[in-house]
């Protein structure tokens, strides 16, 4: 450049710098206080239950029951996936519309290690959110003693669960222009009232899929844990789901859309 | 010096020029080979041969002509329906490791707003494997004279304080071809100034810029060669003078000083490509069907006539003259 004559130099880039940029790029287009609460809110719910829970004492039945239809209904059905897509859609969403995507896209940083390190970001806040409200609902309604590795076993669950669906809303947010929606109509219709109303979809379904690793973790017996698919087809579909949106990601990066970069 | 006038003829002789031979492939940074692109019905780029080497290109055209869409397809961000793009003899489409010598700067300003301008140009420079990259931040900071406000966050910046900082992120990693998006947008003229003379000094250094504007004024002032776009098709290429000569149907008008107006006049209504002429107070303004034929010919007749020529000069060759009156053609 003009006034010193030193060429730059350039190498191969570094995995680990840039994993980390990209982290500190989510962050930046993440984090906004709307989100913030909206994940809040989603973590405090499963608390407040397990809070009404325990202000009944006795009469409140069976923790274990309790604590395993809470962990379906508010974290596995509601928690994990909200915050996934909350994490998953927003920094590229938000990028594809304003247009800044392309200082990701035009770098020589494969496009996949940018799927992946986007997919991880989601992951990584949705496992560490998600547990937040796994521990907080269990200890509130049964203390610290965790019976029958309710709490380990839905913790281990919902970062399962973040990764496949982190991985989902990540590609969602790559491939449509409309990713929230798409991705609330997926939460609330086919993980909320379809894979539980038709055993055939259990199989194509992550919430089912975390269900069937928390029951291979804990030694409780509902029925909410032994209805759907074994662990081996929920890790099988989980793989080839994560697999599949890295590379359908990094393809869409390829040529990424972009709202308008011009006139 | 006008440069020669590009056709679509000649611009495939020098495309074949340089695809025939290794060094002279590398003195030419992009190659557009019939390229057309379309968005679903409608055509962006229609039929485009061009070539864009070492130096400051302008793509001039009005909103909607197609420029944005040339540019994404030289920064391979899209794929040409039909034609090819050539950036330093390979298609950009094919992987990242184009970027190491190619960047665009966009039109649009939007920045990460709670980033700091140092944060998001060191970001790029990490993305795009620098090796020292706080030097190379440094530097590009420094260029676009940022490196005092660099630790402020882009969201509190100026309209051209960001386009600045664009500038800096797509400079970073000094690409030997850039290409720039309506880069003047919201600058003062100073900073339009500043950038312009940042532009010039890359361009001396060997780094082939293409820069689009629908403002005239800014090509002229700093581009040496001129791509036309108009309705997606290349209207014309070539210097702006070069371009206006190009216009033979239109009269040209040119001012003329000399030692005795009115018998130059005269004289000058005698040559056959003069058309009207008319002496004013600010000298004699002679309107003629071909540029070329009149600047041999003013000389001689004005030498016959025993007359000194003080000054000639084409007034009607400024871009808004060739832009318009392509726009209409």
């Amino acid at each position: 450049m003009s006034g010193n004559s030193v060429p730059v130099q350039l190498g191969r880039v570094s995995w680990i710098r840039t994993a980390l940029v990209l982290m500190r790029l989510s962050w930046a287009r993440t984090v906004s206080p709307v989100l913030l609460l909206s994940m809040l809110a989603l973590v405090l719910l499963p608390m407040l239950f397990s809070l009404v829970f325990a202000s009944r004492g006795a009469l409140s039945g069976d923790p274990v029951a309790f604590l395993m239809q809470r962990y379906d209904t508010l974290v596995c059905a509601l928690a994990t996936p909200v915050i996934a897509l909350l994490l998953g859609t927003s920094a590229f969403s938000a990028e594809a519309e304003d247009g800044t995507l392309l200082y990701l896209v035009t770098t020589t940083t494969p496009r996949w290690w940018i799927v992946l390190v986007r997919v991880l970001f989601a992951a990584l806040g949705t496992a560490l959110l998600s547990a937040v409200a796994v521990w907080g609902a269990g200890i509130i309604a049964t203390g610290l003693h965790d019976p029958q590795g309710v709490t380990r076993a839905f913790t281990a669950a919902s970062a399962f669960g973040g990764a496949a669906y982190g991985a989902l809303f990540t590609a969602l947010a790559l491939l449509t222009r409309r990713a929230l929606v798409a991705g609330l109509v997926y939460v609330l219709f086919w993980e909320g009232i379809l894979s539980t109303t038709f055993p055939a979809i259990h199989y194509l379904s992550v919430r089912q899929w975390m269900l069937a690793v928390a029951g291979a973790l804990t030694d409780a017996n509902e029925k909410a844990i032994t209805r759907g698919p074994s662990v081996r087809a929920s890790l099988i579909g989980a793989t080839v789901l994560v697999v599949w949106a890295i590379v359908a990601g990094a393809r869409s990066l390829r040529q990424p859309r972009i709202s308008r970069i011009g006139t | 010096m006008s440069e020669p006038v590009s056709t679509p003829a000649n611009e495939r002789n020098a495309r074949d020029t340089v695809t025939d031979g290794g060094r002279a492939a590398e003195s030419v940074a992009l190659v557009f080979d019939h390229v057309s692109h379309w968005y679903g019905d409608v055509v962006a780029v229609n039929d485009i041969s061009c070539t864009v080497s070492a130096g400051i290109t302008g793509l001039l055209g009005p909103n909607g002509a197609g420029k944005s869409t040339l540019l994404q397809l030289a920064a391979g961000l899209l794929t040409p329906t039909n034609g090819s793009v050539r950036v330093y003899g390979e298609s950009p489409t094919v992987g990242p490791a184009v970027y190491r010598r190619v960047a665009l700067v966009p039109e649009r300003e939007a920045l990460p707003a709670v980033m700091s301008a140092r944060a998001f140009v060191s970001a790029r420079a990490e993305l795009l494997g620098v090796r020292d990259v706080p030097f190379a931040v440094e530097r590009a900071l420094a260029l676009v004279e940022l490196d005092t406000v660099a630790d402020r966050r882009v969201g509190g910046f100026s309209k051209g304080m960001r386009q600045r900082v664009k500038l800096a992120a797509a400079l970073v990693h000094e690409p030997s071809l850039v290409l720039l998006d309506e880069p003047f947008n919201g600058l003062d003229p100073r900073q339009r100034l500043h950038m312009m003379r940042l532009l010039e000094d890359r361009a001396a250094a060997g780094t082939a810029v293409l820069l689009s504007s629908h403002i005239l004024e800014e090509i002229e002032g700093v581009a040496s060669r001129i791509l036309v776009m108009l309705a997606g098709r290349l209207a014309a290429s070539g210097d702006y003078r070069t371009l206006r000569r190009l216009m033979t149907d239109q009269p040209h008008t040119v001012r003329i000083r000399s030692s005795d107006d009115r018998l130059l006049a005269s004289a000058l209504m005698q040559v056959p490509t003069v058309i009207g002429v008319e002496v004013g107070a600010a000298g004699l303004m002679v309107r003629a069907t071909d540029y070329a034929s009149f600047a041999r010919e003013v000389a001689p007749v004005a030498q016959r006539s025993s007359l000194t020529l003080y000054e000639v000069e084409a007034t009607d060759e400024s871009l808004e003259h060739v832009f318009a009156y392509l726009v209409a053609r």
